[in-house]
């Protein structure tokens, strides 16, 4: 079944591969209503399709996923249906989790921008193939959201406390910084791309996992990540990430800088202080709860936490961010709770609630799956 | 053909998400060729809140426990290891008993690095110390020596330094302490003397002319023994001792005494032996010390309760010898408190292993050919572990509601919080042992696995019953106690008040002859019926002593020659100070599924204690009739409890990590892929 060329997720097909395209370059791929319900289509048929073996997910243009459609997301709330935008990031998550369950290999080719909600298509499937072009980043708490998408899952699964780092701060990882935390399984310089997509359509009769392996593994590199790297200072990151509040973390930061003054250190204090205290604080505790629960878990409380976000009761950084970043680009949101201790734990207890006072609303009900994996399980 | 059926099935959930009529579930449940493991979290659904649940058992600091949790999941110290693609973090017991101790040591300087002990002894408040005491409780669950270390370093020596010492030692000892720069034990027991502190052998003498102290061990009965940290890392130690001045014994008094220097080497005058190897806790380096005349200045007294002149001249605000005992013995209370709560918290962890692979791990069909039973739906099974589970339940609200009310402390509860703690410290610590046993029998084979935990904890943990004071005599000094209140109030002819004693003034319960479902469910007869025995038991216990003081029996032999009594006592009154604890925390929540299943399992705890405790028939509080009411009722409650027992466990709030990996996919676990 071919494809026609103006859908917003192309499809080509091998004997044994199926090749997604997010095909929406303009707006450097990122997921629509349309595109999510499509892969979810798409990934439960292929599961269920016997001779499909391997697939491969990647993007149109310079980037691979941008994220969610943060501005049809913020229309709808701004016409008081913030129910039709949670609705749309539980779908999201739904196609998160069948992916994170997903009985097959996914490939994901990352050769460009991944964010935000393009790493909850890719960072749940078994193999993520990072290269020289590719731009990471979980964005959220300057937008005045949180890491979403499962991120609470595999951020706090990354080494020590990288996790907190990457979604708290926001920063840009690029593919030698994947490789080396555990974001990316490999690193394939972007024109041996076609000759790996090549050779892993050959896939036929053999196992597949084992085939992808030995494929990535002949094609892929160990770049070493650049001298001023994030993970050339994983001591820093652990020492500061690790501490129990959002203020001792500041806190910890500056008193390293005093010591040991560098560029570093003040780009990392600087983009905390600019993000939005509500998502600081509700990021932290989401990390944190979710490094004890299964993949499920998390996306069933971030799926909480975000309808309270869209519905805007206790703060509407959301709103605010997109309008300062992604709509006037004034790059000067004026959050509400202005400052962190006016973030208050109760406020923060909040958004990991039930919404209660809404009519219809329900927790996310995550499709049954035939062979759950261990890493989908865990208890509250 | 496959792809339109998958198109139905995702335009099906993503019209449910978009609020349209539910799927209809389509799940297959053909029978596979050979055993899979499938999570309980399939199968079983939850009936109520795990996460109130949780908030409702954990009772407080619930993020700072899980930030610890996650602390040690980060880092390789704690041991981290992949089984059937989790992962888990658990000691590694097949270390050495040298390895151990210094990795324990290692995992005590990480966590000091990342802040888990910031204001343990600078901070004060009941917020402070709860937060203390939910972060020791988590670094208990993965590891008794862990804690076991750190509860000597700060609870006996920060705390004796803290309630013992003045502002001089305040200043130059409390924020050392806590940062780790000195690191102290705690030197009271001795190889003669153990609860009976006031025999301690060893001797301090005051020399005035160089305004020091001497302290000696004069026999080899008086040398330290099973002191914490003394046979390694300790640098100080606080000294149990008797204190002589001009050849007047004035007591037990405690003292500040260096043992090592920076480099951990021992001082002059100070000898130390190792305790060896032991049958758990090997990660905690239990020492012996002998002191050889060791000079410390007059300073090193711990004077808040008496002191030393420079010219040696004995003074002390509290002329009472008892009392003066009495104040010393204070800060043993809190290891009891905290002992009580671990106790509980290991219990959680053997069941929530034992219980889950209940749920997972099938044995024997019933009918010829048909699927095997799930270990969990045979009413033996259940009967031999959801009463345990109740019970650990019930002993959770009790300890804690000793933590409250020990944080709350004030000099008028003193009395209550040392009576409540040891019947505590010893029927919970019990019942940790018996709850172990009985998961290991229960997982079978796998429960001698150590990386299972269930059968290791037994050894770890058995220490429980013995130190911070013997359960056996903690239970004497309950009912010794509870004597002299009685003895007290008839004296003066006040009414009781306090110790839950309350019920005595009013009319003795009746029970009713015949006992009907319902009635045993309810809350008002479980009530009367504790009430009922802990009365009479006083009253009998009371009056079996008087009489025999009556023939001129000190009133010491009289009690030794009533031990049977005042166990059953002991027994009675911390069993309903459990119950009502639990009354409390029932009656605190409002209507709904949380509530019911917590009514549920109150009378379990009630039922099967009735059952267990051969009191009832022996004193006659029930007939042969009731007990077999009883009986039944307890089978019917197994069936009850059963389909929550997932959920009750997961309520525990202990992540997968700390638990063993039989508690999860234990075929992959097992798989030759993973070997």
């Amino acid at each position: 079944m071919a494809s026609e060329p103006h859908s917003q997720v192309l499809v080509e097909e091998t004997s044994s591969v199926r090749i997604l395209t997010l095909n929406r370059p303009k707006k450097l791929n990122a997921l629509s209503l349309n595109m999510i319900n499509r892969l979810l289509q798409l990934f439960l048929a292929y599961e269920e399709d016997p001779s499909v073996k391997l697939i491969i997910l990647k993007g149109q243009g310079r980037a691979f996923c941008a994220g969610d459609d943060v501005s049809a997301v913020v229309r709808d709330i701004k016409l008081g249906k913030w129910r039709r935008s949670a609705d749309f990031m539980s779908l999201g998550y739904t196609l998160n989790y069948v992916m994170a369950t997903y009985s097959k290999d996914q490939v994901s080719i990352l050769n460009g921008i991944v964010m935000g909600g393009g790493a909850g298509v890719c960072v749940h499937g078994r193999f993520r193939i990072a290269t020289e072009n590719t731009v990471f980043a979980m964005p959220q708490t300057s937008l005045g959201v949180f890491p979403d998408v499962g991120a609470s899952y595999f951020l706090s699964r990354l080494p020590g406390f990288f996790g907190e780092y990457v979604g708290l701060t926001g920063a840009r990882l690029d593919g030698a910084e994947m490789l080396a935390c555990g974001l990316a399984t490999h690193f394939v310089p972007s024109t041996r791309l076609s000759a790996l997509e090549a050779d892993l359509c050959r896939v036929g009769s053999s196992d597949p996992v084992t085939f992808a392996s030995t494929i990535l593994d002949a094609h892929t590199q160990y770049p070493h990540p650049k001298h001023r790297s994030a993970c050339h200072r994983l001591d820093v990151i652990d020492k500061c990430f690790s501490r129990r509040t959002v203020e001792e973390i500041i806190s910890a930061l500056e008193s390293e800088a005093t010591h040991k003054p560098d560029d570093w250190t003040s780009a990392t204090i600087g983009a905390l202080k600019k993000a939005s205290p509500a998502s600081l604080k509700i990021s932290l505790r989401s990390i944190r709860e979710g490094r004890l629960q299964g993949v499920g878990q998390c996306l069933i409380r971030e799926n909480r936490t975000v309808s309270h976000v869209m519905k805007g009761d206790i703060s509407k950084d959301f709103v605010e961010g997109c309008r300062a970043i992604l709509i006037d680009k004034d790059r000067n949101p004026k959050w509400e709770p202005r400052r962190l201790e006016e973030m208050k734990d109760s406020m923060v207890e909040q958004y990991f609630k039930r919404v209660e006072d809404e009519e219809g609303w329900e927790d996310l009900k995550l499709p049954p799956r035939k062979d759950l994996p261990a890493s989908a399980i865990a208890k509250l | 053909m496959s792809e339109n059926r998958a198109f139905q099935r995702a335009h099906i959930l993503a019209n449910h998400i978009l609020r349209s009529p539910p799927p209809p579930s389509n799940l297959s449940l053909a029978r596979e060729a050979c055993l899979q493991y499938s999570p309980p979290e399939l199968s079983e659904s939850y009936g109520f809140d795990v996460k109130d649940m949780r908030r409702l058992l954990d009772g407080h600091n619930m993020e700072d426990r899980d930030w610890l949790y996650g602390l040690m999941m980060q880092s390789n110290l704690f041991n981290r290891k992949e089984r059937g693609g989790k992962l888990f973090v658990s000691p590694d017991y097949n270390q050495t008993m040298e390895q151990q101790r210094e990795i324990t040591m290692k995992r005590i300087w990480y966590l000091l690095e990342k802040g888990v002990y910031r204001g343990w002894l600078t901070d004060s408040g009941p917020d402070a110390e709860l937060k203390k005491l939910a972060l020791l409780e988590v670094c208990g669950i993965y590891d008794h020596s862990l804690s076991i270390k750190l509860g000597v370093h700060f609870f006996l020596w920060g705390n004796a330094v803290k309630f013992f010492g003045t502002k001089r030692h305040h200043e130059k000892w409390l924020k050392n302490t806590e940062d780790y720069v000195v690191k102290g034990c705690f030197a009271m027991t001795e190889l003669g003397h153990g609860s009976n502190v006031r025999g301690i052998e060893t001797v301090t003498t005051y020399d005035p002319r160089t305004g020091e102290f001497v302290i000696n061990t004069p026999c080899e009965s008086a040398q330290k023994y099973w002191i914490g940290g003394a046979a390694k890392h300790a640098t100080h130690t606080i000294v149990f001792s008797q204190l002589s001045i001009n050849g007047t014994n004035q007591g037990v008094h405690a003292f500040i005494a260096q043992i090592r220097d920076e480099d951990g080497n021992i001082c002059p005058n100070i000898r130390v032996a190792d305790c060896g190897h032991k049958i758990g806790l090997n990660g905690v380096d239990n020492g012996r010390i002998w002191f050889d005349n060791l000079r410390i200045p007059r300073e090193n007294l711990l004077n808040s309760v008496a002191d030393v002149s420079p010219d040696g001249e004995y003074v002390s605000a509290i002329k009472d010898p008892d009392q003066r005992f009495g104040a010393f013995m204070a800060p043993l209370t809190s290891g009891r408190v905290t002992i009580a709560s671990s106790a509980i918290y290991s219990a959680k962890v053997g069941l929530a292993i034992a219980l889950r692979y209940s749920l997972s791990r099938r044995a024997f069909s019933v009918t010829a050919n048909g699927p095997e039973v799930l270990l969990l739906d045979y009413p033996s099974h259940q009967r031999r572990l959801l009463p345990l589970l109740a019970k650990t339940y019930a002993m959770s609200f009790a300890a804690n509601d000793l933590k409250m009310i020990y944080v709350k402390r004030t000099p008028e509860t003193n009395k209550a919080i040392h009576v409540v703690s040891s019947g505590l410290k010893a029927v919970l610590t019990w019942h940790n042992m018996r709850t172990l046993q009985e998961c290991r029998e229960a997982v079978g084979g796998q429960g001698v696995k150590t990386e299972n935990l269930v059968g290791q904890l037994k050894g770890e943990f058995d220490v429980q019953t013995t130190f911070e004071g013997d359960n056996n005599v903690l239970m004497q000094q309950v009912s010794k106690a509870l004597f002299a209140e009685y003895v007290s109030c008839k004296k003066r002819n006040k009414p009781f008040k306090g110790l839950g004693l309350e019920h005595m003034n009013s009319p003795c319960p009746v029970l009713p002859t015949q006992l009907s479902s319902s009635t045993l469910r309810c809350s008002q007869f479980q009530k009367n019926v504790f009430c009922l025995r802990e009365r009479d038991l006083l009253e009998r216990f009371t009056s079996e002593v008087a009489q025999l003081q009556g023939r001129g029996e000190s009133r010491e032999s009289s009690f030794l020659v009533n031990h049977e009594l005042a166990e059953d006592l002991g027994k009675a009154f911390t069993e309903k100070a459990i119950l009502q604890t639990v009354l409390d925390a029932e009656a605190k929540l409002p209507a709904g599924s949380l509530k019911d299943v917590l009514g549920l399992v109150r009378s379990m705890y009630a039922l099967i204690s009735l059952e267990e405790d051969p009191s009832f028939l022996r004193y006659g509080y029930l007939s042969r009739d009731n007990v077999g009411d009883v009986r039944r009722e307890v089978s019917k409650l197994c069936g009850e409890l059963r389909p929550h027992a997932l959920a009750l466990v997961t309520s525990f709030g202990i992540p997968d990590a700390f638990l063993g990996p039989i508690a999860f996919n234990w075929v992959e676990a097992n798989a030759w892929s993973s070997v």
